[in-house]
Parts: structure tokens; sequence; C-alpha cells
């Protein structure tokens, strides 16, 4: 119980939007206003194709909305840290149930390959191709790394997403850069 | 390419992303998404409203009205059906009559004594007197006190059956009643027993209930004397029939030495005879009246009981088992009460006919709101496979699963994958059934392995098992219900839960009853 006292609590303007929420369904639609973009973005970096982002977005949305008359949390950053794990979760499950998560990929990358044959916009490193690198890490190190530098989480607030002390996230954020800059370096093109 | 944190963050601000949102999809969820919180605040109001851990929330003024109602419409039937009402409950003869009018009564007594469960099952063909007693240990017994008069008691570790006359004395005695709701009538109907008659309810019914107390002549439990028992039988006002009984067995002193909770159904066709009821028909027979009678192979002669009204016969349960992970199953000595693996595949688990997996494709709720991986409708999906990614992973400390058969089915056996990769111990692993979604009233635990009682279930009996790709078999004992409720806490790897496929195998109620 100390413990939980003596945590420091980020106040913000909707922390009654929250409460409210839970039996309101006004209140409801409010929040969901405020999160659907962040929440659509986060699957987007996580799935890259979006129509599975919508999918999983959905799926996030009304999981919230079962759970939500009987969520415990009573401030803002407790709801975004809830449906943030939601959203991490569901990706990660997405991502292992289906095998079209390569064929998506190679999907997504010939699209952008056609598209940058009609164009001549180019980067040294694009996203099909940091995507596919960052395909290669374990779901839970793609979570950190969408969170870190998609949704600009701090350490702490992603700490509570994936349930992990703060400096295990900044050691596995530090290892997943090495690897990324070792793939990366070693075949900038991403076809290994 | 990107030397450090901040040239990444650089690398990625500059990246196209193509990550606006759809208008046209944002508004069609937020529809769905704020229509599922109305249901959910709903269902969540109605199960607050039904009260909690037995605590009834005393009920709105309107449902009062409505209960008012309800009393004097059935109050107005009953005397409108001309029956011999003593203050519009009939008396237990009446009740007795209609009980055994059907020609089975299956009956589930759970004993509780002296922190032991045990539970045996029943099954009494009313019209040719006989009585199939089926115990825990997988022992048979059975009664004729028709025709046949004679005893026989199979035992599944002699694998020998027995053959003896019926004993003189006793509850199973020549002259004892051979069912629950006889027994109950006999001793009502002595002149120094009173029948308390008032009504009640049971899993949101109500019901009449008749209650005596009865002084046996010579009984000992556990090696305490038995100065008195207080049977309470309750009765289906619209059937008026036994559905459901309890017997508390008291000393001298007055304590309560042990008590019995039995739950009752009138199906329309029963086992044939007692090797219907898991007796091998090879096993050999030993008769006590005429000596020696059979060697192993021979074809034993089963008790005579009349046709079954139906084609009622059991059947070796059919299931498909995925693909072995591991060869053999280590001993695993951290993990106290654990089950001795077995080296053969495992024995026929026998069923009625007509009996399959209820629970394919049925949807599945979670006491972990959100599975740390996975989709909850993995586990019934009919992928028992441990592949990776097929495993629904729950959070951490007790967790439950509940399936929803979609209609009251007769359950016979629940068959459970936590996660066969490995050879883990999943702990406080416990199975009820019950037609209350909530898990408040009507709560039948099938099995429980929790032996410190973590779960809050009341302390289980079962051993721990090592997981493997059989999975785990439960006995359902013809259990009758709607949910099925899985409890697990962690296991030997790490404090997650796992459940990779669970299968019920029943039949549904309405198929039964049409039989």
């Amino acid at each position: 119980m100390v413990a939980i006292m003596a945590e420091p609590v980020e106040q913000t303007g909707y922390d009654d939007l929250v409460v409210l929420a839970k039996s309101q369904t006004a209140a409801l639609g409010r929040l969901y206003d405020l999160y659907y973009d962040r929440i659509f973005r986060f699957c987007v970096h996580r799935l890259f194709n979006r129509s599975t982002a919508e999918d999983v977005t959905s799926s996030v949305f009304l999981t919230v909305a079962r759970g939500m008359p009987r969520f415990q949390g009573r401030t803002e950053q407790d709801f975004r840290s809830w449906i943030y794990t939601i959203a991490a979760n569901q990706a990660n499950a997405h991502i292992r149930k289906t095998i079209r998560r390569q064929r998506l990929m190679e999907n997504a990358v010939a699209q952008r390959r056609a598209r940058e044959r009609d164009s001549d916009e180019w980067y040294s490193l694009d996203w099909p191709t940091l995507y596919a690198a960052i395909q290669g890490l374990k779901p839970e190190q793609q979570t950190v790394l969408t969170l870190r530098f998609f949704e600009n989480m701090d350490y702490d607030a992603i700490a509570k997403v994936v349930g992990a002390r703060p400096a295990t996230v900044r050691v596995t954020l530090h290892r997943v850069l090495r690897r990324l800059q070792k793939v990366l370096g070693g075949n900038p093109g991403g076809e290994e | 390419m990107f030397e450090n944190e901040r040239d990444f963050r650089k690398l990625v601000a500059g990246m196209e992303t193509n990550d606006e949102p759809s208008a046209a999809h944002r508004e069609r969820l937020r529809r769905q998404t704020l229509q599922t919180f109305e249901q959910a605040r709903a269902r969540d109001v109605s199960v607050k409203t039904s009260g909690r851990n037995g605590v009834h929330t005393p009920p709105h003024p309107v449902w009062k009205l409505a209960i008012a109602a309800a009393v004097l419409i059935g109050a107005s039937t009953a005397v409108w059906m001309g029956l011999d009402f003593a203050g519009g409950q009939p008396t237990f003869e009446r009740i007795r009559a209609a009980s055994e009018s059907t020609p089975w009564l299956l009956a589930v007594a759970t004993r509780y004594s002296d922190g032991d469960v045990g539970t045996d099952t029943y099954w009494s063909n009313l019209a040719a007197k006989e009585v199939y007693v089926m115990a825990e240990d997988e022992g048979v017994v059975g009664y004729s006190y028709g025709a046949g008069q004679m005893k026989l008691a199979y035992s599944p570790r002699l694998k020998t059956l027995v053959v003896s006359e019926l004993p003189r004395t006793g509850p199973f005695g020549v002259e004892s009643a051979y069912n629950f709701v006889q027994a109950f009538a006999v001793l009502a109907a002595k002149d120094d027993v009173v029948v308390e008659r008032s009504t009640g309810e049971r899993e949101g019914r109500p019901v009449w209930v008749y209650a005596i107390d009865a002084a046996p002549s010579v009984m000992r439990i556990e090696g305490k004397e038995v100065a008195g028992v207080r049977m309470t039988a309750l009765a289906d006002p619209r059937t008026k029939r036994v559905v459901a009984a309890g017997v508390e067995y008291k000393s001298p002193g007055g304590a309560l030495l042990a008590r019995e909770d039995w739950v009752m159904n009138y199906p329309q066709a029963g086992p044939s005879s007692i090797y219907d009821v898991g007796v091998p028909r090879t096993t050999r027979v030993f008769d006590t009246r005429q000596g020696y009678r059979g060697t192993p192979g021979d074809v034993p002669t089963p008790i005579s009981t009349p046709s079954p009204t139906s084609g009622f016969r059991l059947e070796p349960l059919k299931m498909e088992l995925p693909r072995a992970m591991f060869r053999g199953t280590p001993v695993d000595g951290r993990t106290p009460n654990l089950e001795k693996p077995r080296r053969d595949p495992r024995p026929a688990f026998l069923a009625p006919a007509g009996t399959t997996n209820v629970a394919r494709g049925r949807p599945v709720s979670s006491s972990d709101l959100e599975p740390l991986t996975g989709s909850l409708d993995q586990i019934t999906d009919g992928d028992k496979e441990a592949t990776e990614g097929n495993a629904v992973e729950l959070g951490p400390r007790p967790q439950y699963i509940t399936i929803d058969l979609l209609e009251p089915c007769e359950v016979y056996a629940v068959v459970i994958w936590h996660q066969h990769r490995w050879p883990r111990v999943y702990y406080d692993v416990a199975v009820q059934v019950c037609d209350d979604p909530s898990f408040k009233t009507g709560v039948r635990t099938v099995f429980n392995n929790d032996a410190d009682d973590s779960l809050g279930l009341g302390a289980g009996r079962d051993l721990h098992y090592t997981e493997t790709y059989e999975g785990k078999l439960i006995d359902g004992k013809s259990t009758q219900g709607r949910y099925v409720r899985c409890y697990s806490n962690g296991n030997t790897h790490d404090e997650l839960n796992h459940y990779i496929e669970v299968e019920v195998y029943g039949r549904p109620m309405k198929s039964i009853q049409s039989n």
C-alpha cells in the first residue's frame, strides 16, 4: 500500500473522464476520440499493413469496451498503460497467430518498390526496409521499439505497458538498436 | 546508418509510414465500441444485482411486485390443478410417486467428511429395482433388488467381478431402500418422524423443501457414532420430482460428522448391465454363491436388467490427439502429490453413444481481461498442436477461463491441454461445471488438485499431473451445466497460465430428453 501511494502519478486533465467512462457512454466516446488515432498509428507501425491495423485497432477498442466497467484504474495514465498493453498484446498475438506476416511484409515491400519505380523520391533507408529489419526482432522487442520511437513514450511509461522495470526497457532498447545497426549496416537492402 | 538513439529517432521521424486513419473506420468502430460498452455495462449491473458471495442484494420494488405476482400465479395454478396440497405443497408421498414415475434415477452424491471429499454416481433402474454405484476409484457395485437379488462388486485393482447375495442389513441390505428418494420416503413414513415442509430457492428457481430428522439404528463414520441424520430433499414444483438433496450426519453431541450433497436427474434410458458402467467385459467373474465361474476372456453373465427404453450404451470416447512434443514423462521431484506418469497410452474412456466435443467453437471468457499472447477463441478452435504461438497465455497468479456451451449439457469428460510442448506441471488445476454464468450457485467441482486451497474453492484431493500430448482427461461425472470453468495458478516453469485447447465431451440436455 505504501509503495502504491508513494508512486508518482501523472495528473492530466482527463483523469475525471477515465472515472466517468466506467459508467457513462458519452465519456467513453470522448476517450475513444482521444485515443483512436494513437492506437491506430501504433498498430500500423507494429503491423505495417493498414487493413490489418484496422482489424487489430477494432479488437483493441472492443476489448476496452468490454472491460471498461470493471477497469480498476483511476487516472489517464492508468488508462493509457492499459490500452497500450492491450494493443501490444493484440498486435503480438496477431503476428504470432498468422503466417500471413511474411506475406504481408513481402507485399508491402513489393508495393513500395513499385511506387518507387514511378517516383523520384528515395530514402537511403526507407520504412519497408526498416520494418523488414524490425521484423527479425522478438515481438516484445518490437513493442518496446514502437512505443519508444513512434509513440514517443518515456521508459517509465513503456515499462508500465510491457510489465517490466524501466531499467530493463532501457537495456532492451539498447540491445535492439545494436541489433538493427548490425542488420541494416551489414545489409542495407534488408534482403538477407 | 545511425550511431545512437537520437540518430535513430531522426531516421524514423523522416520516414513515410502512411499511418493516417480512415474516417469511415473510425466512425464505424466508434459505434461498435459504444454499443459493446453498453452491453457490457448492462451485464455487469445484472451480475452485481444478483449478489456476490451468496449475499443477495435486496430486490428493487419493481422486482418485488413481479415476484409477488409470480407467487400468486403459482398458487392459483396449484389450486386449479387440484393437487393434494397442504398450503400449496404436496406431501412427500406424491413427490416420491412423481420421482419414481420415470424408468431411471441418476444421482450424483458428493460426500464431505473430515476434509475428505468423494463423489459417487448412482444409476437406479426404478422399474427393475437395480442400482449401479460408480465410485471415484473406478470401482463399481451393482445391487439387484428385483428378481435377481444379488450384489456384484467390481474391483479395478483386482480386475475381478464378485457376485454375492444381497447383504441382510445396512444401507443396501435386502430390506433397505435402494435409492435416496425411497430411503427418504421410508424414513418419513415412520410415526415418530415429522416431515418439515417449506419452500426455498435453488439455482434461482423456487423449490419445495422437505426435511426430516431421523435416528439411524447403528451407524459409524470413521469410528465415530452417528446419533442423528438430517435429510433434506428439494423438489421441483413443475415436475414434482426430487432434484437435489442433502444429508447431515451428526454426533451424539450434535456436531456435524459428515454431509452429502445430492443432485438428481431422471433420464429416459440408462446402462443395460454392469458392463455399461465401466466394468470390462473380459474381467474374470467370481461367484461366491456358486464358486469360481469364469476365467479371463470368458463372457460373463451380466446382471439381469430389462432392455433399455432406447439405444443407450457406453462406448470409448473418440478423440484426436496432437503430435507428441517430447518422449516419456520425466518425474518432477519438486512437485508434491504428482501423479505417476503412465507408460502406456491412456485407457479408453467410456461415454454414452453420441457424445461429442460440445465446446468446439464455443465462446471463451477469462479472468485475465487481456491474454498476454493469443486470443481466447484459440482454446476451443480444435487445434491442439503445441506449435509456436498456438497457446493462449494468461497472466500470473490464479486465472480461469470459462467456456459457454450455449446450452445446458451433460458433461462426461473435460480434456485440457495447457502447454504440452514441455513436461510442465500446472498448479491448482480445478474444473467446475455450472448453469450460473457467475458461478455463484449450483457449482459442481469435477476436479481439484489445489491441495492448499490457494484458489479458495476448498482443498482438492486430486493429484498434480505432467502435461503430455494426451491432455488431462477429467471425468465430468455426468454433471449438467452450461458453463465449464478451468482454473490454474502458474506452472513449474513460470508463473503464467497457458491453454492450447480445452475439449468438453457431453451431450446437450435437449438431445438426451428427446431420446
